[in-house]
């Protein structure tokens, strides 16, 4: 089975942020909530850098560790995902998290939080493919469909980019390779503790 | 007991007036982290609502807002 | 001769932009791209980039600009996040299995070797006299039913998932463990002001002095025959008060710190805290354990002080006999079961 990853392309995001709308209406994202973000490092000055972020489906991942009722799976993809039905919104995903990725409809931590929300990878959760109720608890499942995140797919400069890992970082290569530098696979160190070798 | 049962009750009512007190101030993240740039729906609800059934046909809405649009629970949206 | 002017200045800034960035950084000196014209500043904004490895040389993570409201999101990457679940998966379970079972094992083994200690019968026997009155017992059992219970949810965040879980399901434990989060966030409340109540109602006889030296030098009456001299409260139930108060106190404010996340500190204070606050719950609830096989099952005629109210003169003149002289002499003498029983002055 491949392992899924993201990897975004430093050099090439322009942080147009149309991966963060397309996520939004992909998966009708509530207000408030984003599932994929751009931060820009280094903002207004030389070497200032975007990188779109979102849940990386860490190796070993932290979220799923900590998590109080083991409401997270893996799939045979690698991709992390959770069971809103189980989640109890206790917020230790989020202190676990090295990417900040699962958020809570409420902002206090008493009571009623609501179910964290992260990125599915656009593969649902674990409600049957394509059933209304996993429509509306995690969104779309394009992965089910054989279709690749909306987002990488989208993505107008081709910086993000979704799918089997080892595929990733050979594209990732190459064009680093050939325009001769390339600012690293952001995060892949923390997620998945290698990076892409040049 | 007596101050033993006061006791019990005195916690379960301090506990329901602390679940009252906390969820009255309880802020959501469309409030929280929404900026008050365009707004095409309700806060809080998705852009065409939770029983959108994926058919953009006139009808479905009935005049109804965006928002709240209520229509037959069936497939969710494919793209 | 005005275009020469302009032209003359024109060039005079190129000579500029080209000459003290050179001179002032000789790291971008030697940047061959600088001669090509192209780029007068001497950067290269394409691979000149900043990266990883170098921002967290700076900073131990990575933060930027993001154009969304909520600032949690402009952390880009935050690896301690590994570190924090190092902490609560690999060292939390053993350190509250060790200490909470170690605990009950100790009292165990103190069982088994000391036994019961039994009420010493004396000419008092069977008259009784007011230790608690009917508010302090009130806040005390206050205090104590949400103890239990934020202990039990407490625990549950750490065993459930390892204990519970497997028993009974994912659905129904997830079920049971929305209400126990629910039970420990209301709960903490009534909690944190019975211990404030404690707190005040009790200091005052909670102050240690030189009898508690003694008591504890004589072994408090656990270890050994005879009792050392104790006035309302003794050298370990002063210990008690006072990791009540502290702990509680800790506990409370670790705790709202949760409860309100991100109010006052970022997400390393947020991991910090849920640290503290579990190491701390895990001890807390190590002594309470004492404390409740001491009241309970490890002392003949202590219960009653906690549930009537009124204990044996007999059993208080043997492990309370300075304040039983004090309340006497309060209160004319003998046994009193009327009057102010507020603690004894």
């Amino acid at each position: 089975m491949a392992r899924m990853k993201f990897l975004c392309d430093a050099d090439r995001c322009i942080e147009c942020n149309a991966c963060v709308t397309a996520c939004k209406n992909e998966h009708e994202v509530p207000w408030g909530i984003n599932r994929r973000r751009v931060v820009t490092l280094n903002d207004g000055k030389p070497g200032e850098r975007s990188v779109s972020m979102a849940c990386m489906h860490c190796t070993d991942a932290p979220c799923a560790a900590v998590c109080p009722v083991n409401c997270f799976y893996t799939t045979a993809d690698a991709v992390v995902l959770h069971s809103k039905d189980i989640c109890i919104g206790c917020g230790y995903c989020f202190y676990a998290c090295p990417f900040g990725a699962p958020q809570y409809p409420r902002v206090g931590n008493f009571g009623s939080r609501g179910k964290m929300d992260k990125c599915t990878y656009c593969s649902g959760g674990p409600e049957p493919d394509f059933s209304t109720a996993e429509y509306e608890k995690y969104g779309s499942n394009r992965l089910a469909e054989g279709k690749l995140p909306l987002c990488a797919e989208m993505c107008s400069t081709k910086a993000l980019l979704a799918g089997d890992g080892e595929m990733i970082a050979e594209i990732y290569k190459q064009r680093v390779i050939k325009r001769g530098y390339g600012s690293g696979a952001w995060g892949w160190k923390t997620a998945y503790r290698e990076t892409v070798a040049i | 007991m007596k101050a033993f049962l006061a006791a019990v009750i005195a916690a379960v009512a301090l506990g329901v007036l602390a679940m009252f007190a906390l969820t009255s101030s309880q802020k959501f993240a469309y409030q929280a982290f929404a900026t008050s740039g365009a707004r095409v729906s309700e806060p809080g609800t998705n852009l065409v609502g939770p029983r959108w059934n994926g058919d953009p046909r006139p009808d479905e809405f009935n005049g109804e807002p965006h928002g709240k649009a209520e229509g037959a629970a069936s497939q969710p949206k494919r793209s | 001769m005005r275009r020469a002017t302009t032209f003359l200045s024109t060039l005079l800034l190129a000579v500029m932009l080209f000459a003290v960035p050179g001179a002032l950084s000789p790291a971008q000196a030697q940047n061959p791209i600088q001669a090509d014209g192209q780029n007068p500043m001497g950067a290269r904004p394409t691979a000149d980039s900043v990266n990883e490895e170098f921002l967290f040389k700076q900073e131990s993570k990575i933060r930027g600009r993001v154009s969304i409201p909520d600032g949690k999101s402009a952390n880009l990457i935050q690896p301690q996040g590994r570190e924090y679940q190092n902490f609560r998966e690999r060292w939390l379970p053993w350190i509250g299995a060790l200490v909470i079972l170690g605990m009950l094992a100790a009292l165990g083994v103190f069982f088994l070797f000391r036994g019961r200690i039994m009420m010493e019968h004396s000419q008092e026997s069977g008259k009784k006299i007011l230790r608690f009155n009917a508010f302090e017992r009130f806040t005390h059992w206050m205090t104590a039913v949400c103890f239990i219970i934020l202990s039990l949810s407490g625990l549950n965040y750490i065993f459930g998932k390892r204990l519970l879980m497997p028993l009974i399901g994912p659905e129904a434990f997830g079920a049971l463990a929305q209400w126990a989060k629910y039970s420990h966030v209301y709960l903490a409340w009534p909690f944190m002001l019975g211990v404030a109540f404690m707190f005040v109602l009790w200091i005052r006889d909670n102050i240690p002095s030189k009898v508690d030296w003694a008591w504890i030098k004589a072994g408090g009456g656990f270890i050994g025959k005879g009792h050392p001299h104790a006035g309302r409260f003794n050298a370990g139930q002063k210990g008690v008060f006072w990791m009540v108060a502290g702990f509680g106190a800790a506990m409370a404010a670790t705790g709202l710190m949760m409860l309100f996340p991100f109010a006052l500190t970022d997400i390393n204070g947020m991991q910090v805290m849920q640290v503290i606050h579990s190491v701390i719950g895990i001890v807390f609830i190590a002594g309470i354990l004492a404390h409740i096989y001491i009241g309970t099952l490890g002392m003949e005629g202590a219960y009653d002080a906690m549930g009537s109210g009124k204990v044996d003169l007999a059993w208080a003149r043997a492990h309370h006999d300075l304040w039983v002289e004090q309340e006497q002499a309060r209160t004319g003498s003998g046994p009193q079961l009327k009057g102010h029983p507020a603690p004894a002055e």
